[in-house]
């Protein structure tokens, strides 16, 4: 159980990793805008050109280290260079292409710095020198965290400050030009440069100079990965979009939706089950196939469909009752805190109900079928018959004898079902705006905010692995022969 | 007996279960309990009754009484006559300002709760957070130092600023903070551990200048505001009353950067949580997750009082019963956070349980064209305003954005303007609105809004014309020698025949109509069109790459009218640059440069007209529409229906009369009946 959650958890974040944003559309995208509808029109304006910020984002959720292994700790000085020269505009690359490049060379970090200043102190690289020193001053910046204040000392924190003062100051102007690709246009270019050395001088500046060791464990363990996974075990897991903790989103909303959930898995169970069961045992009259067809006519309608139906008959006043008989949002009335426990959980139905009617009637048919099927199984096994040779009545051979061994694959079923719970209903949710956590991962899907969408995923994941061992335990408690082989 | 015995279990089972819920809504009253707690007794503290009128905000501040209030509830309201020099258009040495007008403000309609449908803040910050909602929040809550007034968004109107001088040729401006404003107490002030924040606070010019400390603090979460005030070089508080700025050069972005500038409460963003005040060196970190914004709070010195803020539920605000200034005529207003589907926004609509919002144009057709709601009036294509009548009203609003198809002027064949301007002829615009956006856009020329006073009305439009389309495409050297009814011409020894792809965004069924339609015009003038849709973020590679022969996009448009990000020839070559049709004129260079440093509207105007003429003649772009929605309200009761009370509108029709067309949503106006 453990490696295969260990596997999605790797699977889920390597997919998610793909999709996340770079460094240049984070900066795109920090505009007056919230995704922007269909992200039609775009507002007239450069650009935010304040990477540290941006940097900062990254560095929050370990975005800006590589997946899975890191090897930056071996990048030198030629490397650099190499990179460096990706995003001369006459590279040959494209220029989203190149674009990306110079801003990956800014998220490296303190692996890169002590290459890009020996570049600095190179004449010979004179030409480099402008896009070196700010991707310099990138990567040398130190993030502070408030709860870092409390955190280090107060000389050190001194010091973090006035040297990101003096990264910031001293980034020598360059423009970018078709013809010489980079041309130096600072006056005081060769002040900045000797300022820019001595903020990153190996004396006072171990973090910038990693030895062997550093740089050994980091393909391992200064990974996106690793950070992940360690905030996510530690409860430190971040949505920047949302600006708070995941988990504390989630256990915000989690309620609303299992409780929806629970109510409808428990409806669709409850219904079905008897509903199989009676089929069965009328297999072949015209009851059965009527609830057959009947079932299958609603299984083949959609439930955006049907529940968008439902809101327009049953909720809009006008529409086609005067005053709708149900509300249309929510889950329970204003007030109702105050209620009286009775009418408190009345008014739960009452809003609950066409949402958990919308949820529930599809798996209605698959269940129900599923019971039959099983059923009509074990009714025509060798010792279902033979019970009712000697004289059972069918009441006796359904319920005695059969029933428990049809639920068998009632229970493989069912062990997806804690998952279910904590999955989200999205559609249902819009609907009924509804504020549970299907909403929530959309609009984490929406923002690119992995770490959301994998706290969600990751609990649903572990929900679903324990209700897969739950189901192993139950067969042992239906099936006397599971049990006998372990006994 | 084995039955009774297992509905008895049951029954215990099912008491058990309600004890279990019962119980665990106690933490949730509790906690509801002392927030009301809270909050009374933070109004006890101020010493204002809870329920009472808002009489504050009726009393007259400074500055009014010179003008009789104007309680006309029909026609269309008349502006008090602006008098020079203070016409709102910004002039160097004097108070240019428009007076704050008081006189739509009629006391004895105050009351009732205006709901309305937003999105949940993520966080409540005043600048790290840039959402549209939070910036909705702080325009309730806060005011700026001057505003633009919906009757006349292209001027300046004096707010929290009595008066604005700008000096030494527009790089200085001495802003006079009106007197006697006083903070807003958060609503938990005076609880235990928060005693120190309940106590009047008055406004200073010292808040202003806390709010650009932090803006230049490289430290805060804020890059794209302070990529704005990139040029300011000091801000000083020189005493109480007065807040100056200074600019390092004359450029006219510095205006609305200065001008909109709001507050920011430094007795509640400068402290920790017990009061003590934060050092400065770490104000920057600490700001970027203040204890302020983890209590879900925000304070300022505007018309309304967040009073409570239930993430994804609900937004309540209160009126500010010492507001200096004239609020709308609400009690309250309440936001739903979690309406988020369009049916359910609509459904929530008929209900009553919102008062106005926009229809998207999907739900335009199928409830007002189709006639699916029969509470909304008709369309009448005579009468513009014939959505007033029904029981709920309908009107379009305009909306400051454009689209546009851009070419290329890169590559062949739309490097030859001729080209250009025969791809514009051939664009049935008029058509395609009608057909296809159900008329809702107006026809655009230029990237000014036709409603702009800097638009102009000179400008020829490119007219359907596929015969002049064909005539300059012959000019262009565009024949059809072949004969198989698509155009060619030699280009390096080659015979290339007239066939192109245009780019343009996945999942719109309005482009895609639109591309459809046009390709056949153009299919009969004999070029071949292929429209090829992208995802969003493969689009934007490709602008960047300028990877494209067409393609289409849309802007929105801002009241500061630059032409430097779309039109200067710098930006051609600039990384991730908005010129990416490569469009290059010396001209224009130089009238763009010009506006950036030119304040005088009359001249700004005039370099404006000349740009939009040279763009006009080139066709970089054909431009397309300006984009359009529909704005929907509870107008009246059905016939024989009672009025329910706090639900219908009134006056409503007074502000679309009488503002700007492209700010005519404003709620100035609006009350319900008593």
């Amino acid at each position: 159980m453990i490696p295969t959650f260990l596997g999605i958890l790797v699977i889920n974040f390597v997919v998610l990793r793909m999709q996340g944003q770079s460094l240049v559309d984070v900066a795109k995208s920090d505009s007056r805008s919230e995704g922007g509808g269909a992200g039609v029109e775009r507002s007239i304006r450069s650009a935010s050109k304040q990477y540290e910020n941006h940097i900062d984002r990254f560095r929050r959720v370990g975005n800006d280290r590589p997946p899975l292994l890191n090897f930056q700790g071996f990048l030198d000085k030629d490397d650099i260079l190499d990179w460096l020269r990706d995003t001369d505009p006459r590279s040959p690359l494209s220029d989203s292409r190149r674009n990306r490049r110079e801003k990956d060379l800014w998220l490296v970090g303190p692996f890169a710095v002590g290459p890009l200043a020996e570049i600095l102190a190179d004449d010979a690289l004179s030409v480099w020198h402008g896009p070196a020193s700010q991707a310099l001053a990138l990567c040398a910046y130190a993030t502070l965290d408030p709860r870092d204040f409390d955190r280090l000392p107060q000389d050190r924190i001194a010091r973090l400050i006035g040297r990101n003062e003096i990264l910031r100051n001293n980034i020598i102007d360059f423009r970018r030009d078709a013809e010489v690709g980079f041309a130096i246009t600072d006056p005081d270019a060769g002040a900045k440069r000797q300022r820019l050395i001595d903020a990153v001088s190996a004396a006072d500046n171990p973090e910038f100079h990693p030895g062997m060791a550093a740089r050994w464990s980091a393909i391992l363990f200064d990974t996106g990965f690793a950070v992940f996974t360690g905030n996510l075990f530690t409860g430190n897991l971040y949505s920047h979009s949302q600006k708070r903790y995941v988990f504390d989103i989630i256990g915000e909303r989690w309620s609303v939706t299992v409780w929806i959930n629970l109510i409808a898995v428990v409806l669709a169970w409850t219904g079905s089950i008897p509903l199989g069961i009676r089929s069965a045992r009328r297999r072949g009259t015209l009851e059965d196939r009527v609830t057959t067809n009947g079932l299958f006519f609603l299984w083949s309608l959609p439930s955006f469909f049907v529940g968008a139906l439902l809101l327009h008959h049953f909720c809009t006043d006008g529409a086609t009752f005067t005053k709708a008989p149900f509300p249309n949002q929510g889950l329970s009335s204003q007030g109702s805190l105050w209620f009286g426990i009775l009418r408190y959980l009345g008014d739960l139905l009452w809003h609950g109900f066409l949402p958990m009617l919308v949820l529930s009637y599809a798996s209605f048919t698959a269940l129900s079928r599923y019971m039959r099927a099983n059923l009509l199984e074990q009714l025509n096994s060798d010792y279902a018959r033979t019970a009712f040779a000697k004289g059972c009545t069918e009441d006796r051979v359904v319920y005695q004898h059969c029933l428990r061994n049809s639920l068998i694959t009632m229970i493989t079923l069912g062990s997806g079902l804690l998952g279910e719970l904590f999955s989200g209903a999205l559609i249902v949710e819009m609907l009924f705006s509804i504020p549970g956590l299907g909403l929530l991962m959309l609009e984490g899907a929406k923002a690119y905010d992995a770490p959301l969408i994998m706290g969600s995923t990751i609990i649903s994941v572990g929900l679903l692995l324990i209700g897969i061992l739950i189901a192993d335990i139950c067969y042992a408690v239906v099936d006397p022969r599971v049990r006998s082989r372990y006994a | 007996m084995e039955k009774l015995k297992i509905a008895l279990l049951g029954l215990v089972a099912v008491l058990l279960l309600i004890q279990i819920i019962d119980r665990n809504r106690e933490p949730e009253q509790m906690g509801e309990l002392k927030k009301s707690l809270d909050r009374l007794s933070a109004e006890l503290a101020r010493g204002v009754t809870v329920t009472g009128p808002a009489t504050g905000s009726a009393d007259p501040g400074p500055g009014t009484g010179s003008r009789p209030a104007n309680g006309s509830t029909t026609g269309a309201h008349t502006w008090p006559a602006a008098v020079p020099p203070r016409d709102g258009n910004p002039t160097i040495g004097v108070n240019f300002l428009l007076p704050y007008d008081r006189s739509w403000y009629d006391p004895t309609k105050v009351g009732g709760t205006l709901r309305s449908i937003n999105s949940s803040p993520k966080s409540l910050n005043p600048l790290t957070d840039q959402s549209a909602t939070s910036s909705d929040v702080h325009g309730l809550c806060s005011d700026s130092l001057c505003s633009r007034p919906p009757y006349a968004p292209e001027q300046w109107r004096e707010e929290l600023a009595t008066s604005c001088v700008i000096e030494e040729d527009y790089t200085v401006y001495r802003f006079t903070i009106r007197d006697g404003i006083i903070w807003q107490r958060p609503t938990f002030a005076g609880s235990p551990g928060f005693e120190w924040l309940a106590a009047d606070v008055p406004l200073t010019a010292s808040d202003f200048a806390f709010t650009l400390d932090l803006i230049m603090d490289p430290a805060v979460d804020c890059p794209s505001i302070r990529n704005y005030y990139e040029d300011l070089e000091s801000w000083q508080a020189i005493d109480d009353r007065t807040f100056e700025m200074r600019w390092k050069r004359k450029v006219y972005n510095s205006l609305s950067m200065s001008m909109g500038l709001q507050p920011t409460p430094r007795h509640v963003y400068g402290r920790n949580a017990d009061g003590s005040e934060i050092a400065k060196d770490r104000l920057g970190a600490t700001f970027n997750k203040h204890w302020f914004d983890e209590r879900r709070a925000v304070i300022g010195v505007g018309a309304y009082i967040l009073e409570s803020f239930e993430p994804e539920q609900q937004m309540i605000f209160v009126r500010n019963p010492r507001y200096w200034g004239v609020a709308d005529h609400f009690e309250r207003r309440e936001w739903k956070l979690n309406i988020k589907d369009p049916e359910a926004e609509l459904t929530a609509f008929k209900n009553g349980q919102i008062q106005a919002f926009g229809l998207s144009p999907l739900k335009y057709k199928s409830e007002i064209l189709d006639g699916k709601e029969k509470r909304f009036a008709p369309l009448d294509p005579k009468d513009p305003k014939a959505g007033r009548k029904g029981p709920f009203g309908w009107e379009r609003f305009k909306a400051m954005s454009f689209t546009y198809l851009g070419w290329n002027m890169r590559r062949k064949p739309f490097d030859d303007r001729r080209v250009r301007q025969a791809m514009s002829h051939c664009f049935p615009k008029d058509r395609i609105i009608r057909d296809i956006y159900f008329g809702l856009g107006q026809p655009v020329l230029s990237d000014v809004h036709p409603d702009s006073q800097y638009y102009d009305h000179e400008l020829k439009p490119y007219a359907f014309d596929p015969k002049k389309a064909r005539a300059l495409l012959a000019e262009a050297g565009w024949t059809d020698s072949d004969g198989d009814s698509l155009l060619d011409r030699e280009i390096d020894g080659k015979r290339e025949t007239f066939s192109f792809e245009i780019k343009y965004f996945a999942n719109s069924p309005e482009w895609d109509n639109t591309l459809g339609i046009y390709r056949q015009e153009l299919r009969k003038v004999g070029i071949d069109m292929t429209p090829k849709p992208y995802e969003w973020a493969e689009l934007v590679r490709i602008y960047e790459d300028k990877d494209f022969h067409a393609v289409v996009g849309g802007w929105r448009m801002s009241w500061d009218i630059d032409y430097f990000q779309l039109w200067h020839s710098t930006q051609i070559e600039a990384q991730g640059s908005s010129n990416f049709c490569g469009f290059a004129n010396a001209r224009v260079d130089e009238l763009a440069d010009k506006l950036r440093t030119t304040f005088e509207t009359d001249e700004r105007i005039a370099i404006v007209k000349e740009i939009q003429g040279i763009i006009h003649e080139e066709q970089p772009y054909t431009f397309f529409k300006s984009g359009e929605g529909i704005f929907i309200w509870q107008n009246h009761p059905v016939a024989g229906e009672a009025v329910e009370p706090g639900r219908y509108l009134r006056d409503v029709a007074i502000g679309l009369d009488s503002f700007h067309p492209l700010s005519n949503r404003t709620n100035w106006f609006w009350h319900f009946a008593r």
